[in-house]
């Protein structure tokens, strides 16, 4: 008797809290709320609220000697299919290096489900950590300069992450240091972005992410 | 670029129909589809285990997945993201409806507040499974607000098939109710238009890459899938059959109506009416047009996904 008491009493407890969790999670279902979400995160990381550093690449100084590239690579050890930094060229002879912009609106880590992304309050930059990314892919699709990449056979997403720690020590991004031409160099997106922007030559639209990276075609 | 492939298509398509399921057995519930019913139990039995067997297809195929499934437990942590909230639908949704079979299983009447949060719960999961890829501004051709309604409508007309299916071959009691029909032509009518609207809009649009995505639908490498099995098997097929049978119920008389709605034991159907032939030949391709559906449904998760085309291509021009 008193074990189908108890039977029945925690049965109702348990439907009392799936009702008080349903109700919970139904009062904010409405999908839409969901994108209004995000608009109002699009609206709370205005491009220039905080400090915020980026990339700059000048085509015509380049001499595509893909230095930048081959000091990452040796440095991080990524493997050739998750690339963090390339060296895009086409046969017209045109060249961009790009690595992740450190956008000032990341889509990747808007998306990404176990928050491995985090974007330093102190300089923009968008560090990814491997550690808690549970390999979804879901920042692949959602970044539109394909910079994050899912390895194969560690499962996990990385990509460039501007050579933080090495910043933080009081030195520059290492593809930076090294690029024989000052083609590539780093600065304070509200200086670089007087300079130009990224609309460059079959890039998507800036306006998506707002990236931290100008590039600067070269005089034909 | 992504590597969202055959898993993820297919728990797209079984989120939607395990939702759907749910959805098929409350309006049945609920007396939305027809008087008489015996659709009204399988659905809610089938419902959690789908979206359960989906939810584990994703976490096989996410790269962590099978090497730290711990790490799993964090994606309820960021609620600007889709997927986040994806899981916590789907979570609720699963339990929510375990609960519900559980009454039903037992012939005790749930609380009505579970039934209807068991609803809104399976239409969040079949919206968040079209909000999932809708929301990504990296793949133009997702990122349309009818994206959503494609799928909640896809889901609501595979879940009704499924139940309608199940109900046929596991039900003692068998109701041949044209309600049921003419939701489902609604439903098949709603699809067609929808997705039809959803290529207007491409179309329209000023997006070349989404324009490319729809035209590899429509002419190129997956026109196939997209025209045979989505479109003629998974739509035209099953309208044809639905207008057709809605068009004959029209035409009886109302006395054969009445028989109709009728119920009977499954033994008796065939021998009680002389007409017992002609009847189980159209619920033999009823039954077709169920199992149509479906294919469709899944048919059309898979073109979907593999028709993302990125905002930028990689290279430059």
């Amino acid at each position: 008797m008193s074990q189908n008491k108890r039977v029945i009493l925690s049965r109702r407890s348990v439907i009392k809290r799936a009702v008080l969790l349903g109700t919970a999670v139904a009062i904010g279902l409405i999908p839409m709320k969901v994108l209004r979400a995000e608009e109002i995160v699009k609206g709370n990381v205005a491009p220039n609220a905080k400090k915020q550093i980026g990339f700059s690449y000048d085509e015509g100084k380049c001499i595509k000697c893909e230095q930048c590239v081959r000091i990452c690579q040796e440095t991080y050890k990524w493997e050739d299919e998750t690339p963090w930094r390339k060296l895009l060229k086409n046969e017209k002879g045109d060249a961009l290096s790009m690595s992740c912009n450190h956008c000032a609106d990341p889509a990747c880590a808007k998306v990404c489900p176990v928050v491995a992304y985090t974007k330093r309050a102190s300089d923009g930059i968008v560090i990814h950590d491997s550690t808690r990314c549970v390999g979804c892919g879901y920042c692949l699709y959602a970044c539109p300069y394909h910079a994050p990449h899912l390895s194969e056979t560690l499962g996990c997403v990385s990509k460039c992450h501007f050579c933080y720690a090495l910043q933080d020590a009081g030195s520059g991004p290492l593809c930076v240091g090294i690029c024989p031409t000052q083609a590539l160099t780093y600065g304070d997106m509200s200086e670089l972005s007087k300079k130009g922007d990224l609309n460059y030559k079959g890039l998507p639209d800036p306006k998506i992410t707002n990236p931290s990276m100008i590039a600067i075609p070269k005089q034909k | 670029m992504g590597h969202w492939g055959w898993l993820i298509a297919i728990y797209l398509f079984l989120g939607g129909l395990g939702a759907g399921a749910y959805l098929s057995s409350f309006a049945a519930e609920k007396g939305f589809l027809g008087k008489t019913t015996h659709l009204n139990r399988v659905g809610y039995y089938v419902s959690a285990p789908i979206v359960a067997f989906g939810a584990l297809l994703l976490i096989t195929d996410l790269g962590q997945g099978l090497r730290q499934p711990w790490l799993i437990i964090k994606m309820f942590l960021n609620p600007t993201s889709v997927m986040t909230w994806g899981i916590y639908i789907l979570t609720a949704f699963i339990f929510v409806a375990f609960i519900k079979a559980y009454f039903v299983w037992k012939k005790r009447p749930a609380p009505e507040v579970i039934s209807y949060i068991g609803a809104i719960l399976a239409l969040g999961t079949a919206a968040y499974t079209g909000m999932l890829l809708a929301v990504v501004e990296g793949v133009p051709f997702w990122n349309s607000y009818l994206m959503p309604v494609i799928f909640v409508v896809s889901a609501l007309s595979t879940g009704l098939s499924l139940t309608s299916l199940l109900a046929h071959f596991f039900e003692k009691r068998q109701v041949h109710e044209a309600k049921v029909t003419q939701v489902h032509l609604w439903l098949v009518s709603a699809e067609i238009i929808a997705v039809a609207a959803f290529f207007a809009l491409v179309y329209s649009g000023s997006q070349e890459v989404a324009k490319l995505s729809a035209t590899r639908l429509l002419t190129g490498s997956l026109a196939l899938p997209f025209w045979i099995l989505f479109v003629l098997v998974g739509l035209v097929g099953p309208l044809t059959f639905y207008v057709q049978q809605s068009l004959s119920h029209k035409n009886t008389t109302p006395s054969l109506m009445k028989e109709q709605s009728a119920y009977h034991d499954v033994d008796t159907i065939q021998q009680a009416q002389p007409e017992a032939g002609g009847r189980g030949k159209s619920q033999n391709i009823l039954l077709l047009c169920d199992v149509a559906v479906m294919v469709g449904g899944l048919t059309l998760r898979c073109v979907i996904v593999f028709a993302a085309f990125p905002v930028w291509s990689g290279y430059l021009i």
